[in-house]
Formats: C-alpha cells, sequence, structure tokens
C-alpha cells in the first residue's frame, strides 16, 4: 500500500470551507431567484402591455359608440316620457263625465206642464255625479206632473248611467194659479236630488237636440 | 447521512441570507409583481365592463329605433295635445279665448276666472299643471248653452267640468245664467 501524504490539508480544508460559505451559496440562490423573479416580472408586464393595448382598442371602440347610445337613451327615456304623459292625459280625458249629453236628456224629460228653474250638477272625486234639480209643476195633479217627470228622469239616465237614484228633497204646492192655454192651473214646487255614476268609456258629447222648455212668465 | 456542521460565523450568515431571502420577496410582490396584477386586474374588469356596454348599446339603439316606430302615434298626439297650449301664462290666453268660443256659440258676456293652479300628483304629468277657473255665462239659452257645453266638451279634450250651475234669471225667465266650473291640464310655463 502506497503512503499517500497531504501537504497542502489546510489550504485544501480553507478551501472547502470557501465553497461552503452558506453566505455565498445563499446569494447565489438568491441571485437565481432574482432572477427567476425578473423573468416572471417581464412576463406578466408583457401580459399587462398586453390587456393595456387591448383595453385601449375596446376604449376606443366605446368612445365611438357612446354619444350614439348616449343620445339613444336619451330619446328613449323621453319618448318613454311622452308615452307615459300621453297615456295619462288620455286617461284622463277619457274618464272625463260629459255634461251636454246629460243636459239633452234633461231636456227631453221636461214635458210642456214643467219648468226647471235650477241645475246645480257637481262630478265628485269618486266619480259619480250628483244633480240638483229645483223646478215647478202645473197642472191638475202638479205632484203627479212632477212625479213623471222624475220617473221619465230616472228612465232616461238609466240608459246610459248605472246607480241611477232620483228623488224628491222637497215636494210642495203653491197656492199660486197660473195660466196656461187659459185655464187656471195650481202649481207645486219641487227639488229632485239626483245621483249617478257615468259608464267607463266615454263617447264624444253630442249637441242636445231638443232644447228645454223655456221658463214660463 | 454527513452531519452538516456549521460554525456561529456560519449561521450568522444564513441567517442573514434568509433575511434578505424574506426581504426580497416581500419587495418583489408588494412593489412590483403585486401593483403590476391589481393594474392588470382592473384593466380586465374595464375591459369586461366596456365590452358589456358596447354590446349593449346595439340593444340600446336597437330598442330607440323601434321604441320610436312604436311611439309614432303617442308623439303625434302628445304634439296634439301640446298644440292646445299656445305660449304665454295661460291667465293671459285662457280668458280670452273662452270669451271669443262662447261668442262664437252666440253666446255673450263670458267671463273666466282663474280660481287656482296646482301641479299634478302623477309623475308623468311633471310638466303639467292643472288649472281650475270659473266661467261666468251671466245670460243665456238652454239649448245654446246645450249645444256650447257640447262644443266645448268636443273642442276642448284637456278641460273638464266639475261643477255646472244654471239658473234662471228672475227678471227674464226666458233666459239663464250659468256658472261653469272647469279644470283644464296646461304644460308648465
Amino acid at each position: 500500500m502506497a503512503l499517500h501524504l497531504n501537504l497542502l490539508h489546510e489550504e485544501i480544508l480553507e478551501q472547502r470551507q470557501r465553497q461552503r460559505d452558506p453566505l455565498k451559496i445563499g446569494m447565489m440562490v438568491l441571485g437565481a431567484l432574482g432572477a427567476v423573479m425578473i423573468l416572471y416580472y417581464m412576463w406578466n408586464a408583457y401580459k399587462t402591455l398586453e390587456i393595456r393595448n387591448r383595453l385601449n382598442v375596446v376604449q376606443a371602440d366605446w368612445k365611438k359608440v357612446e354619444p350614439k347610445v348616449t343620445a339613444a337613451q336619451k330619446r328613449s327615456a323621453e319618448l318613454n316620457s311622452i308615452i307615459g304623459t300621453t297615456k295619462v292625459l288620455d286617461g284622463m280625458i277619457g274618464s272625463r263625465f260629459f255634461w251636454a249629453p246629460f243636459l239633452e236628456k234633461l231636456s227631453r224629460c221636461v214635458a210642456l206642464n214643467a219648468q226647471i228653474t235650477s241645475v246645480d250638477g257637481t262630478v265628485e272625486d269618486t266619480k259619480s255625479v250628483s244633480v240638483m234639480i229645483e223646478g215647478l209643476a202645473s197642472g191638475r195633479e202638479p205632484r203627479a206632473a212632477a212625479e213623471e217627470l222624475r220617473q221619465l228622469l230616472l228612465e232616461q239616465l238609466g240608459q246610459s248611467y248605472h246607480d241611477v237614484k232620483v228623488e224628491f228633497k222637497t215636494l210642495e204646492d203653491l197656492d199660486t194659479l197660473v195660466s196656461i192655454g187659459g185655464a187656471n192651473t195650481s202649481m207645486a214646487r219641487f227639488a229632485l236630488s239626483v245621483t249617478f255614476t257615468p259608464s267607463g268609456n266615454a263617447t264624444k258629447a253630442p249637441a242636445p237636440s231638443a232644447p228645454a222648455r223655456a221658463p214660463r212668465k | 447521512m454527513k452531519k452538516l456542521n456549521l460554525t456561529k460565523d456560519q449561521i450568522q450568515k444564513l441567517a442573514l441570507s434568509s433575511i434578505g431571502f424574506v426581504v426580497l420577496l416581500y419587495v418583489y410582490f408588494s412593489f412590483f409583481l403585486g401593483p403590476l396584477t391589481r393594474s392588470r386586474d382592473s384593466m380586465l374588469v374595464s375591459i369586461t365592463d366596456l365590452q358589456e356596454k358596447v354590446g349593449n348599446s346595439k340593444n340600446e339603439m336597437t330598442k330607440a329605433t323601434n321604441l320610436e316606430k312604436q311611439a309614432t302615434a303617442g308623439t303625434k298626439r302628445f304634439a296634439a295635445l301640446k298644440a292646445l297650449n299656445p305660449e304665454g301664462a295661460p291667465i293671459a290666453w285662457f280668458p280670452p279665448r273662452m270669451k271669443a268660443f262662447f261668442a262664437n256659440q252666440q253666446i255673450d258676456k263670458a267671463t273666466a276666472r282663474l280660481e287656482n293652479s296646482i301641479p299634478f300628483k302623477e309623475a308623468d304629468l311633471a310638466g303639467w299643471m292643472q288649472y281650475n277657473w270659473t266661467l261666468d255665462l251671466p245670460q243665456t239659452d238652454f239649448a245654446l248653452l246645450g249645444n256650447a257645453v257640447a262644443a266645448l266638451e268636443n273642442a276642448e279634450p284637456l278641460l273638464s267640468i266639475h261643477h255646472l250651475n244654471i239658473h234662471s234669471v228672475p227678471d227674464d225667465p226666458q233666459f239663464q245664467q250659468a256658472t261653469l266650473n272647469v279644470a283644464t291640464s296646461m304644460l308648465k310655463r
């Protein structure tokens, strides 16, 4: 067996210790890691730049479209508002109560022996209509003439309106005599309370065809 | 396995390297990769939003075009209703208009008084006001009045008579006096 003498033992040990230096190894590891991280960062930065380019393209597209869209949205809102307003106004127009047909019916109901002196009508908030009619009736039986008017009104109004009620508020004989066709007849004063609900569908108001009888002197 | 014998100096260097490693990671993620990732994410969100907006914009424009076609009748009707309201304050033009209207119906001396004006409760009528007027017809005939009321109700769709009073004139029973309380819908001026 050959004798092997290592005369550089200490130098080799020192070299080995330098090679095993943890700081040096750590620095190398950190350097390698840093290089990987930089590469990863650059890859990410490249991706981000790509996304930024895409964003710029999309933003440019949107800038082209945006004025048109804003105008379209504004016009849509305007049109919706117009449609809504027209609908509400049409509803109000459609739900109006027309007085002319009522006056026409009233004029048709007044016979020669009756006279209307006052008509006072109101459309209530509930859309029902209440009318107070005052007048005079004459004849051999003036109360019967007044009742005839009430019946006729009930019948005529019932043809066009719902829930029609025609009631006497007052009906009293008067002492005054009136001359009709040369004959003296007695008179009665009446007040009729008329209530009814107009039909849902409003129609155009026709003009009264027959005028109410002119009050007598 | 060979046991790793570290000297005190080596342990210190190892600790220093570890601290350096942690600092490097912190700096890297907090100051480099983090902001980049956040910026990228926000850009992606913006892209998605904008693409959605661009996609919806086509629908919006199609809807507006369709609505324009559908609303033709509505806009014409609205224009017609608006045309019933001349420029200027209603108190300036409504009474003369009523006077002229009743004069055309052979009813003279008609007067219109403004009672009040109130805004509508409906949100759709924010641009409109309700004006309440009293129309006095001191001398008329029932038939003429009936015709005039019919013509008024047909000519003025935005007008509604909510109270009507007709009574005979005591001195001249041939004639009647009439008072109409009317409400009109008018554009705010």
